[in-house]
Formats: structure tokens, C-alpha cells, sequence
């Protein structure tokens, strides 16, 4: 019995040491032979497919990109294109059979999930323009560590934190004497999230329940597990890359759950699911709220309809309504937050937020027939040209410093938050797909949890919090590691 | 003088609160209508200005964008091409499905039960089943990012539901094929001559239903056309983002023009074959 346990466990040791062997040996061979695909020499008469995001296509931008790559290289034969296909196509289910895109742009989370089927490939970043001019922590969100080496596999374009926006108009008049404490000209409102919390159960209570100050979906995991890693939490151990390590209820997380609960008192049942989401840009615009949290990246979706509900309430032609909703639309760093974790302590010290974020860049499909091409089209489109533009049009936050510090204000501030932790990205393996529902359905319940009968509140001390975020980490954990 | 009829209570509430239920459950099935062809009219291009049940003020521009604002979602092409999918899968379906429900009537041939009680079965499993067979499929045969891909699945996947067409054909008279052939016709003849005029009704029966399935299907398109040139109006309307609901309630409006002005021009002869199909009983 003894020998033939010892036997089947030789055998599989064995086995296992050779795959092992095969898998790694394999794996060496595909980077050598990607490395080797970039060989400086430029593919001739080619057309490259190139997948944007809608709001650079709607805005222009995009068309503009084309444009200037296609002259640039005219002598070339070289065109890009757009790939005219959904924003969020899966290069995974697509690219093996030659339909997906050349180059992409997406989240660092989507791309970097193409990582493991190899459909996008490591690219030599040193070679571009933009190399020096983007911090490490902003290539990391594109670095995967492969037999003691580590490969870039995308290139980044811009900074996704989230911001508070808020309309400058729907101050109170008398905010210089009654909302600005610390006497530095900025509302405090949108400085501490104490102050965001006081002042919105004052809208509330003046409206009589019909207007709000501060607004959002809860139960967003993007938005509101920042609040869990702004007191000790984090998504994965080991800097992202340990899957079995996870930490929505690491150091004070159950704090910033409290702080999400008390939030949710001074909003409505919207911000169970994700309706807030969706009419933000209608309710800041219409005045029913003060202030949301959002990305850069939907800026001009507000400034849209904030122009729009001008000209349809105050008769002004667009160019106006465009000039004042640009000036009464305000996109501010995220407020700080009680040390104590309790939104009503208005006087005691305070925390820096930091908050969930991303890095969106471009990355080049492995099933490419012209990788030089491709790579020399991610060099234009991350010049300091194409980038500023990019920011000028859309008003994104640029990764390349360069453009963040020319262009100041919120540019340079994420880009300082994202170097100094501020912004924890998402984490670039496949395993984070795993966070969102069991994170989404904790958040959905806390939000809801105001607004229960008082005998059947589940979240009234921060111990019952604790239990139920160490709860999340087991059933991501499960999520993950069950039957792999 | 003449006797007035006494009025009979019970007949009266009777008849009241008959009216009274198709009333309330016509308007459960009207309201979602009503309220989309409202929005499709909202000036302000989101449900969320709206003044409880309507818009806060009416305008034709979300139609008006539907059809010239195409940089971004190109409603007119996709438009086109759900009409050539669909007109395209009707022909072709309603003509197999016709012919398989004739020949499973009509003729008896060896595996006939057996290959009915299969088809049966098949017809059973719902058609996203087989999902990933169907891509790997057309990826091989290059129908990705083709209409004639779409239109060869809808039009294979018809003959599945002849079951309807049959017993309709079943109830056609084998005498009057008997006599058909005593007087020399061929099996193509009876087909042609005798029961295609006899069958009217359900040919515009499959024929709508061959026009509405291509016409509305979502999950075969987005699965298979991967360009934006080549979507149908059903993936095309999923595409518009958050702030274009009333353009999103225009196009869902417009998508049943098609339909209607199917069902006004062919209701004549679906109703009188009816009647044709009692009167035979």
C-alpha cells in the first residue's frame, strides 16, 4: 500500500515537473519570439485597425489622431484606421480568428486580462518617446512578471481617479463665511467629506427632501471600496499580484464602510443600485444634486447636458450656455476624510482619500500582421503632441508628466496622487474579475441599510461591519480559488 | 305601446366588468408604450427631466438626430441592414419551412416519425444553446461580420417550428390531391396549383414569424457582426450611451414601423383564411 502511494507520488511529481519544465520553456519561446516581432523595420502598405474610446471619436480627437498618423506616414503606405467596433470589444473571443483590432485603447484591467491567453504582446517601451515621461507606477499597471522577468504589455494614455464634481453656482452665497473654516478660499464642502456630509443634510432638510448635496451610486465597487482602502484595505496582497491574499477588510476598513453608510442616510434609495450612476449627468445639471463622484473621462457628458439645461432654462445660445456651464462645472480632487471614520466629527483630524482608479492605455494584439506599424502608431498617438491635444479635447488626465505639469491643476494632482498611493489601480490579473460581484452585492446591502426599520439595521456597530467584509474576502476568495 | 324589456342587472355588471378587465389589462400592455413614445419625444433627451408620467417639454429632434446625426450611431444603416437580414431570412425560411411541413404531411417515407420526434426534440433546445458552435462555425465558413451568415442560421433554424404548418396541411383533404393526380398533375403541381392557394393563411403566418425573429434578435447579431457597418438596429440601440435615452426611445419606436406595416398589409389574408380554414372544418 505504502509503495503504491509512493509510486503515484513520484508519478505526479514527475508529471508536474514536466509540465513545468514544457509550460515555462514554451512561454520563454512566445516572449523571444514576440521581442523579436519588433524589428524596427517599418511593414509597407498596411492598414492598421485601431480601437478608440467613443468620447475621443465623438469629440474629434480621434479623427484628428487618424489624420495626422496617416500624413506622418503616407511615404510609408501605412494607414490607420478606425476599427469601428463597440469600445469594449473582447480582443480574447475576436483577435484568434482575425477580427479584433490592431492596436487597442481600454482600462489597464481589461487589457492586461489578454495578458494570459498572450493576445496582446510585450512591447519594447524604451523605443518610444513617451518612456522617461511616465512614472513607474503608471507602467506598472501594465508590467507582468514572467520567469523572473518583467514585460510591459501596454502603454499609458490616462490617469482614471475619481473625481468630485460639483456646480459652482449651487453654492450657498454666504459659503466664504459659513462653509470655509480653514480660510483658504476653497469651499470646504469639497475639501472634507465631513463637511460634504453636513452640508447635504442641510440641502435635504431645506428642500424638504427634493434636492441633495452630495450623490452617488453606493453600491459601485469602483467608487466605493476607495473608502475601504482609504483606512487599511486594499484588493490584493503583494503590491496587486497575490490572488490568495485579500484585503477589503485589512487594517480600519470597517471604518470607511461606516463612513459609506452614513453617506447613504443623507442620499435616497437611488444609491442602492445604479440608477444615480446614470442620471448624474440630468440631476447635477437639473440642480436636484450638488455634487457627484466620477472619472475625468465624462466630463463633457456633464458639461453637455449642463449646457443644454442652460440653454433650454435660460434661453442662451450654446455658446454661452457652453461658456458658463464650463465655468459653474467643477472637477475637484477627492475630499479628505475623518481620521475617526465618523462623518460627524467635523473637528478632528483627517485622512487622505484614496480611491479605486485605472490606467487606460494601448496595447498591441498579438494576432497583429504589422506589429511595427502598430508600435510606430502608439509612439504618435503618446507624443506630447497627440497627448495634449488628447487632454485639451477631452480632458483627461494625462499619464506622460510632461502634459500633466503644462496643463496643472487636477492633471498635475492625480498624477501626484497616483505617485503617492493616493490611486490604488486595479490590479492587472485576471482575478480581479472576481472582486465586483461579491464587493457589489456587501455595498448594495450597506446602502440599503439606513433605510431598514431600525430593528432590522445589520450594520449599526463597526465589529458587524467587520464581519461582513471579512466575509467579501472569503467568497472572492472562493470566487477565485475554488476548482483552480 | 310596446313592452319595454326589463333590464337585466346581472348582464349589465356582467358585461361592465368585463369591459372594465380588458380595459386594465389593455392599458398595462399600452402603458409601456405609451410612456416610450412619450420619452421618444422629450426635448430634453433624458427620462430623468421628466414631470412625473411626461417630459417636461416635446420635441421632434431625437427623430430628427435618429436619421442625420450618423457620425456616432449610424440608425439608418443598421436600420437597412435589420431589413435585409430579416426580409432576406423570411424568404428563405418561410419557403423551407412551407416545404418541410408539406412534405412531413403529405408523403410517408422511411425515418419519417423518427425524424419528426428529432426535429421536435431539437426545436426545444433554445437556439443560444449552441452559441460557441455557431461562432466557431461561421468563423471557419468567414460569415463573421456578414449578413449572409445571420441570414443562413435564421433561415436553417426556420424548418425547426414546422410543426404548426403541418397540422395545417394536415387538415387539407388528401382527396383533393387524388384527384389532382387522377387528372395528371405531378407532385410539384398539387403543391403549386392546389395547396399554396389553400394555404395563404399560413404562409403569411410563417412569413411573419420568420420576419419578426431575424427583426428583433439581439444575441445572434452581437455575437456575429463585430463592426459597426454591419450592425442591426437591435445591437446598434444597445450601443447608445447613457445620456441618448430619447434617441434610444425614438429608434425602438421606429423599429416597429416594419412590423406594422407588415401585419396591415397581410391581416387581410391571415383573417380570411381563417374563416376559409372554419368554413373547410
Amino acid at each position: 500500500m505504502t509503495r503504491n502511494i509512493s509510486a503515484l507520488t513520484a508519478h505526479v511529481l514527475v508529471l508536474a515537473l514536466l509540465l513545468g519544465i514544457f509550460g515555462s520553456l514554451s512561454l520563454g519561446r512566445d516572449e523571444a519570439r514576440v521581442q523579436t516581432k519588433f524589428t524596427g523595420e517599418l511593414e509597407r502598405n498596411v492598414t492598421l485597425r485601431i480601437l478608440e474610446n467613443d468620447t475621443a471619436k465623438e469629440k474629434g480627437y480621434f479623427g484628428e489622431l487618424l489624420a495626422a498618423f496617416n500624413k506622418a506616414y503616407a511615404s510609408y503606405g501605412i494607414v490607420a484606421v478606425d476599427a469601428n467596433m463597440d469600445q469594449y470589444t473582447d480582443l480574447e473571443q475576436d483577435g484568434p480568428y482575425g477580427y479584433g483590432p490592431d492596436v487597442l485603447y481600454q482600462a489597464n484591467d481589461a487589457l492586461m486580462k489578454y495578458t494570459d491567453g498572450k493576445h496582446i504582446q510585450p512591447l519594447p517601451v524604451e523605443q518610444l518617446s513617451c518612456y522617461d515621461q511616465i512614472s513607474p507606477e503608471a507602467w506598472e499597471a501594465y508590467t507582468v512578471e514572467y520567469g523572473g522577468e518583467d514585460y510591459i504589455f501596454g502603454v499609458p494614455v490616462n490617469i482614471q481617479g475619481p473625481l468630485l464634481y460639483y456646480r459652482k453656482d449651487l453654492l450657498p452665497e454666504n459659503w466664504r463665511q459659513n462653509w470655509d473654516r480653514d480660510q483658504d478660499n476653497v469651499p470646504d464642502m469639497v475639501e472634507y467629506w465631513t463637511e460634504l456630509y453636513a452640508y447635504s443634510k442641510q440641502v435635504r432638510a431645506e428642500s424638504g427632501g427634493s434636492k441633495f448635496g452630495y450623490m452617488k451610486s453606493l453600491f459601485d465597487t469602483y467608487f466605493s471600496s476607495g473608502f475601504l482602502f482609504s483606512y487599511g484595505g486594499y484588493v490584493f496582497g503583494a503590491g496587486g499580484t497575490d490572488s490568495a491574499d485579500i484585503g477589503f477588510s485589512a487594517g480600519d476598513a470597517s471604518k470607511g464602510a461606516w463612513v459609506l453608510r452614513q453617506m447613504a442616510s443623507i442620499m435616497n434609495q437611488d444609491c442602492i443600485d445604479d440608477t444615480i450612476t446614470v442620471n448624474a449627468y440630468s440631476m447635477l445639471a437639473n440642480g436636484t444634486y450638488f455634487a457627484t463622484m466620477t472619472t475625468p473621462d465624462v466630463y463633457t457628458l456633464f458639461l453637455d447636458e449642463l449646457a443644454k439645461e442652460y440653454m433650454r432654462t435660460e434661453n442662451l445660445n450654446e455658446t454661452d450656455a457652453y461658456a458658463k456651464a464650463a465655468e459653474n462645472l467643477v472637477a475637484a480632487d477627492i475630499p479628505k476624510l475623518p481620521a475617526s471614520g465618523d462623518l460627524e466629527d467635523r473637528d478632528g483630524e483627517t485622512v487622505d482619500s484614496v480611491m479605486m482608479g485605472g490606467i487606460n492605455g494601448y496595447a498591441i494584439s498579438a494576432y497583429t500582421k504589422a506589429p511595427n506599424a502598430a508600435l510606430a502608431f502608439v509612439d504618435f498617438a503618446t507624443s506630447y503632441e497627440m497627448i495634449s491635444r488628447r487632454n485639451e479635447l477631452l480632458g483627461i488626465v494625462p499619464a506622460r508628466a510632461d502634459v500633466a505639469t503644462q496643463a496643472g491643476g487636477l492633471s498635475e494632482t492625480v498624477n501626484a496622487n497616483l505617485m503617492a498611493g493616493q490611486i490604488a489601480v486595479m490590479p492587472s490579473i485576471r482575478a480581479v474579475a472576481q472582486i465586483w460581484t461579491p464587493c457589489q452585492t456587501f455595498f448594495s446591502d450597506l446602502a440599503k441599510d439606513p433605510f431598514r426599520l431600525p430593528e432590522e439595521q445589520k450594520y449599526q456597530t463597526l465589529e458587524a461591519l467587520q464581519q461582513a467584509l471579512e466575509a467579501v474576502d472569503e467568497q472572492i476568495y472562493a470566487a477565485i480559488h475554488t476548482l483552480n | 305601446m310596446k313592452k319595454r324589456k326589463p333590464i337585466r342587472w346581472g348582464s349589465v355588471a356582467d358585461t361592465a366588468i368585463t369591459y372594465l378587465l380588458l380595459l386594465a389589462v389593455g392599458f398595462v400592455f399600452f402603458f409601456p408604450c405609451l410612456w416610450l413614445i412619450l420619452a421618444s419625444f422629450s426635448s430634453s433627451g433624458s427620462i430623468y427631466s421628466f414631470q412625473g408620467f411626461f417630459p417636461s417639454g416635446y420635441s421632434v429632434d431625437s427623430f430628427r438626430k435618429l436619421f442625420t446625426d450618423t457620425a456616432m450611431y449610424d440608425y439608418p444603416r443598421w436600420f437597412g441592414n435589420s431589413l435585409f437580414i430579416a426580409t432576406m431570412s423570411c424568404l428563405f425560411g418561410t419557403m423551407l419551412t412551407i416545404l418541410t411541413a408539406y412534405c412531413m404531411s403529405r408523403f410517408r417515407f422511411k425515418s419519417r416519425k423518427a425524424l419528426m420526434k428529432t426535429t421536435l426534440v431539437l426545436g426545444m433546445f433554445p437556439s443560444f444553446m449552441g452559441m460557441t458552435a455557431v461562432y466557431l462555425l461561421m468563423t471557419q465558413f468567414n460569415f463573421i461580420n456578414n449578413h449572409w451568415g445571420l441570414i443562413l442560421i435564421y433561415t436553417a433554424g426556420a424548418p425547426l417550428g414546422y410543426m404548426v404548418q403541418k397540422g395545417f396541411f394536415d387538415s387539407i383533404p388528401n382527396t383533393i390531391d387524388e384527384a389532382a393526380r387522377l387528372d395528371g398533375a405531378t407532385n410539384f403541381q398539387v403543391f403549386c396549383k392546389i395547396h399554396l392557394p389553400l394555404s395563404m393563411p399560413m404562409i403569411v403566418y410563417t412569413a411573419l414569424t420568420s420576419f419578426t425573429w431575424p427583426w428583433s434578435d439581439y444575441i445572434l447579431p452581437k455575437l456575429l457582426l463585430k463592426t459597426k457597418d454591419t450592425w442591426t438596429v437591435a445591437v446598434g440601440l444597445m450601443s447608445l450611451g447613457e445620456t441618448e435615452f430619447s434617441r434610444f426611445a425614438a429608434g425602438s419606436i421606429f423599429i416597429a414601423v416594419p412590423i406594422v406595416i407588415l401585419y396591415l398589409c397581410l391581416a387581410k389574408h391571415l383573417i380570411s383564411g381563417n374563416v376559409a380554414g372554419a368554413v373547410k372544418e
